[in-house]
């Protein structure tokens, strides 16, 4: 089943401008694709469109049901009084009326998706207070327990450590697994090489398809231009803090 | 002497009662959100609907409400814009209200429209329409908190994914922002634009301090409001200060040794 199917996107903020355009691609289940870019290159920008919050102003964009989207951690509130279980449960806000209280078996679940990726033991523990990989894999625990056939993770390496990110990409994988669809934004070429599929932009699409063929040293010069350097022969993306 | 045997200190206790209710409710979403500022802004800017109220034949807390929602309404759209900070965005349209009114009531209407009540208003002569407009919004708080606290946790905790997680966070915003308004348009008559924030702002950013929970934070702004209410208007009556200012300067002392302490913890 295609999850995401998009065919010569324009997208833009309202200004008139586009932000985004010519972006032809398709993921299916259980599928990952990486969304290889500089800062303000259109990473978020996708997102966002895929997520419906901005228009598309040209080309068609179908999206099968309502994905979840795992923000940066440090984008959320880190000073809010949640614990890690009461953000696991906002995945279970959509389907639960205001006037009803969550239920318990709501709960139940969100403490097995926090076990799932290995942070059930932290449940009670302030959100803000754990440790960046940590907090990314509450918003994935929060994301799985929306129960969307498709996440878009929006650079959730970032500000990650190794080990953390070694056990990060490892769930990702798991999901992959079971038939979920991932699109994981990131800046990192080496992140990109282990997905099935990679789509570069840089304000417009500029390659996409397997890493082998979408990574070529000319789709990675067209994506990145002045942001590339060499080192040891290895062609790498150097860049700053932000997004695009 | 009992200082609430009289009929105009009970109907102050009942005031207090009421606004602390909803003050430490919707005080923790003012914390949460960032909105202390707004609030304070909001009750001064009912001004011009004031001092309209009276020549225009409209009931003063309509007109307040309405000057507020209008106020509202324009910074909305100043914020929508994001040419503007959101405090830059406040504090211009504040100066355009409050310009507003001064020109309404010195050259136009030449009155003094109550000057006195709206800026420290009076706990000892409420109306029944103030007690009966504070229990609505007592009601209102609850109702709110129980029906959009997860809207408004979701959007406040994390804007970019709330609506990923099917919260309507626009229409959350709306909701808190009117509801703020007509709260702060409740607590004017008891005291006045510029001490609103003793029962809306001051109690939930002292249970900020505590919290480690959004119960907590509720709670604990609930009691605090209706403990330094109701303390302040007992302090009133023992000293013979006049309630409002009474209720800020407990509220502010509360609030100082509670951060004092825990900065020595």
């Amino acid at each position: 089943m295609t999850l995401i199917d998009v065919s010569g996107l324009v997208t833009g903020y309202g200004n008139g401008s586009p932000a985004l355009s010519g972006v032809t691609f398709a993921l299916g289940e259980g599928q990952a694709l990486a969304v290889l870019g500089p800062n303000g290159g259109g990473k978020t920008t996708l997102l966002r469109v895929l997520l419906g919050e901005l228009p598309v102003l040209a080309g068609s964009c179908r999206v099968a049901g309502r994905p979840a989207y795992v923000a940066q951690s440090g984008r959320a509130r880190l000073d809010f009084p949640v614990s890690a279980l009461d953000v696991v449960l906002m995945g279970a806000y959509a389907r639960t009326p205001a006037w009803r209280r969550l239920r318990r078996a709501e709960r139940t679940r969100a403490h097995a998706m926090l076990e799932r990726v290995g942070m059930d033991a932290q449940a009670g523990q302030r959100f803000g207070a754990l440790s960046g990989g940590q907090r990314q894999r509450v918003l994935i625990a929060r994301a799985l327990l929306q129960d969307a056939p498709l996440l878009l993770l929006d650079e959730p390496f970032t500000g990650v450590d190794r080990t953390s990110e070694a056990g990060l990409l490892s769930i990702l994988d798991e999901l992959r697994a079971e038939g979920r669809g991932l699109l994981v934004s990131t800046h990192d070429i080496e992140h990109a090489r282990r997905w099935d599929l990679v789509l570069c932009v840089n304000g417009a699409q500029v390659a996409f398809g397997p890493p082998a063929d979408a990574l070529t040293a000319h789709a990675l010069h067209a994506t990145y231009g002045e942001e590339m350097v060499s080192i040891d022969g290895e062609t790498v993306a150097v860049h700053s803090h932000g997004c695009g | 002497m009992d200082p609430f045997s009289t009929p105009y200190m009970q109907r102050a206790l009942l005031a207090v009662v009421l606004l602390a209710i909803a003050g430490g409710l919707f005080g923790a979403w003012i914390a949460l959100r960032r909105l202390a500022f707004f609030t304070h802004a909001v009750g001064t800017a009912t001004f011009p609907g004031l001092v309209i109220a009276g020549p225009a034949g409209i009931a003063a807390p309509v007109a307040a409400l309405g000057a507020a929602l209008v106020y509202t309404a324009g910074l909305a759209r100043l914020l929508r814009d994001g040419r503007l900070g959101a405090d830059a965005a406040t504090g211009l349209l504040l100066v355009a209200a409050l310009a507003i009114g001064s020109i309404l009531a010195g050259d136009v209407f030449e009155a003094g429209a109550g000057v006195d009540r709206l800026l420290f208003g009076t706990l000892l002569g409420l109306s029944d329409t103030d007690l009966w407009l504070a229990g609505a919004v007592a009601a209102l708080a609850v109702a709110c908190t129980a029906l959009a606290g997860r809207t408004w946790l979701a959007t406040g905790f994390d804007p970019g994914g709330a609506r990923a997680l099917g919260v309507r966070s626009g229409l959350g915003d709306w909701l808190l922002l009117a509801m703020l308004a007509l709260a702060v348009v409740a607590a004017l008559p008891a005291v006045g634009a510029l001490l609103v924030s003793t029962l809306l702002v001051v109690p939930s950013a002292t249970a900020r301090l505590l919290a480690s929970s959004m119960r907590g934070l509720l709670g604990g702004g609930v009691a605090l409001a209706l403990g330094e209410g109701i303390g302040g208007l007992w302090l009133a009556d023992a000293v013979n200060l006049p309630p409002g200012p009474a209720i800020a300067v407990l509220g502010g002392a509360v609030f100082g040794v509670v951060a004092l302490a825990r900065a020595a913890a």
